[in-house]
């Protein structure tokens, strides 16, 4: 037991070690904030049988919601990567805004909820364009 | 020499935890240096090696009922093999690597072993420390008992084990990106990192393939493999990749996903569907399965000028 708890001791000191070396490091992929072209094309990647014809950029570019028919498309940033989900449209419509921020509601144990910071110029829900509200 | 049948002479894991933090920080300054290609991120390296402690525990709560069984199987066994036979060892390391072969795709194809094994996936890098991103729910799942056909055949339960470390610690090397290509002859009959990479890839071409532990062999004997190709870059992860780096979501989230499912069934074939139909699985088929994944793919493949546009231009990276 002793022997046990000696060996775990200490793959926990070398993997504090190595998390340091890794933060240290500084070499996680360089992720720039969303514009419209850029979320499309993760979209399109994320989805590539859905086509949004709405889209919302979150106040910090770290995250975007499309909408494709009646589902809304959700993406957002987690560390250097991107996390993708469906909802429906009119639920995300509805979802609450807290400390300035949408939460939408995933209903998915592995991403339960996205959290996007809405600004002034982004509002939720989505301002919609004449062109899109006659789509 | 009189080797223990019971007891394991060495443990091969432990005697490569300080290979395991020598190689990780090799392959992270080489990344600082630009000498080759590897990415790592803090949160999720800490992830990573943190399921690794956690899968170290959890193992200790099994061991009991583990040894139990594999003491009675070989109590009951049908041969005796030699542990201090070379052609024993060569007979394990087959059978060892076939039956991982088996565990592998088992894992992979059927949700209930799949919820075991999805953490290993959940990592969006491909790095050494994505290696050591082991299960905490293996024992519970029972895929050890594919092993207890071995020690009922007369293998050692010992032998068993270390060459189960063997393979483990062989598979640690592999996640990397760091090295592209080994000579032909080596990609041919062994798993590479380039195999590796292509079975932790989620673009649909790549979805279920490379199953193998040590010997790429199996795959290409049973049907599963599928070589990387220059032109389509592996994403890594899973199809749903995680919504944050909570270790206890990326441990149990499929387990409460089949929880979920479950309290919704409406009958046994709902119940059988969820709990051991492949990921993905649904009633009405509104959720995507691999092969599904696969179909669509290959109904924009037969559409699209250019198949793998899509994926390259998908993570925003293109600047690294």
């Amino acid at each position: 037991m002793n022997e046990t708890l000696i060996k775990l001791a200490v793959s926990a000191g070398f993997v504090v070690f190595m998390i340091v070396v890794a933060g240290l490091a500084r070499i996680a992929r360089p992720v720039a904030p969303l514009d419209e072209s850029t979320a499309r094309a993760l979209l399109a990647a994320e989805f590539p049988d859905r086509t949004p014809d709405l889209m919302w950029i979150a106040g910090d570019g770290a995250g975007a919601v499309g909408r494709a028919g009646a589902e809304a498309l959700v993406v957002y940033r987690l560390g250097d990567s991107w996390v993708a989900r469906t909802m429906p449209w009119t639920l995300a419509l509805r979802a609450p805004v807290k400390r300035g921020r949408v939460l939408l509601k995933l209903r998915d144990p592995a991403a339960p909820m996205a959290r996007l910071v809405v600004s002034g110029v982004n509002p939720w829900p989505p301002q919609q364009s004449e062109e899109a509200l006659a789509a | 020499m009189i080797l223990d049948p019971l007891k394991p002479a060495f443990n091969p894991v432990d005697l490569a935890v300080p290979l395991f933090v020598v190689t990780i920080v090799a392959e992270i300054v080489l990344g600082r240096l630009r000498k080759a290609r590897v990415v790592y991120e803090v949160k999720d390296t800490a992830t990573s090696l943190l399921m690794g402690i956690g899968s170290q525990i959890a193992g200790l709560l099994t061991l009991g009922l583990v040894g139990a069984v594999t003491f009675w199987a070989y109590e009951h066994r049908l041969f005796t093999l030699p542990m201090n036979a070379w052609w024993a060892w060569v007979a394990v390391f087959f059978l060892e690597d076939l039956t991982y072969y088996w565990f592998h795709r088992l894992s992979h194809e059927r949700r209930f072993w799949w919820a075991s094994h999805v953490n290993h996936h959940t990592s969006q890098h491909y790095n050494l420390a994505t290696a050591l991103r082991q299960t905490w729910t293996g024992g519970i799942a029972g895929t050890w008992l594919l092993w207890i056909p071995l020690i009922f055949l007369g293998f050692p339960p010992a032998m068993v084990a270390i060459q189960k470390g063997v393979s483990l610690v062989y598979q640690y090397w592999i996640h990397t990106e760091a090295i592209r290509k080994m000579p032909r002859w080596f990609e041919a009959v062994f798993n590479t990192p380039s195999h590796h990479r292509v079975h932790h890839a989620r673009n649909p071409r790549y979805l279920d393939s490379n199953y193998a532990g040590i010997l790429i062999i199996w795959d290409r004997m049973f049907g599963t493999y599928i070589p990387e190709l220059d032109e389509e870059p592996c994403r890594y992860g899973v199809v749903h990749n995680l919504g944050d780096f909570n270790i206890f979501r990326v441990a149990f989230h499929e387990w409460m996903a089949i929880g979920k499912d479950l309290a919704g069934s409406r009958s046994i074939r709902e119940v059988g569907g969820y709990l051991f139909g492949p990921p993905g699985w649904s009633p009405d088929g509104s959720r995507d399965t691999s092969a599904t994944l696969k179909a669509k793919w290959r109904a924009r493949e037969a559409t699209t000028v250019s198949p793998s546009a899509a994926a390259e231009t998908v993570p925003l990276q293109a600047a690294e």
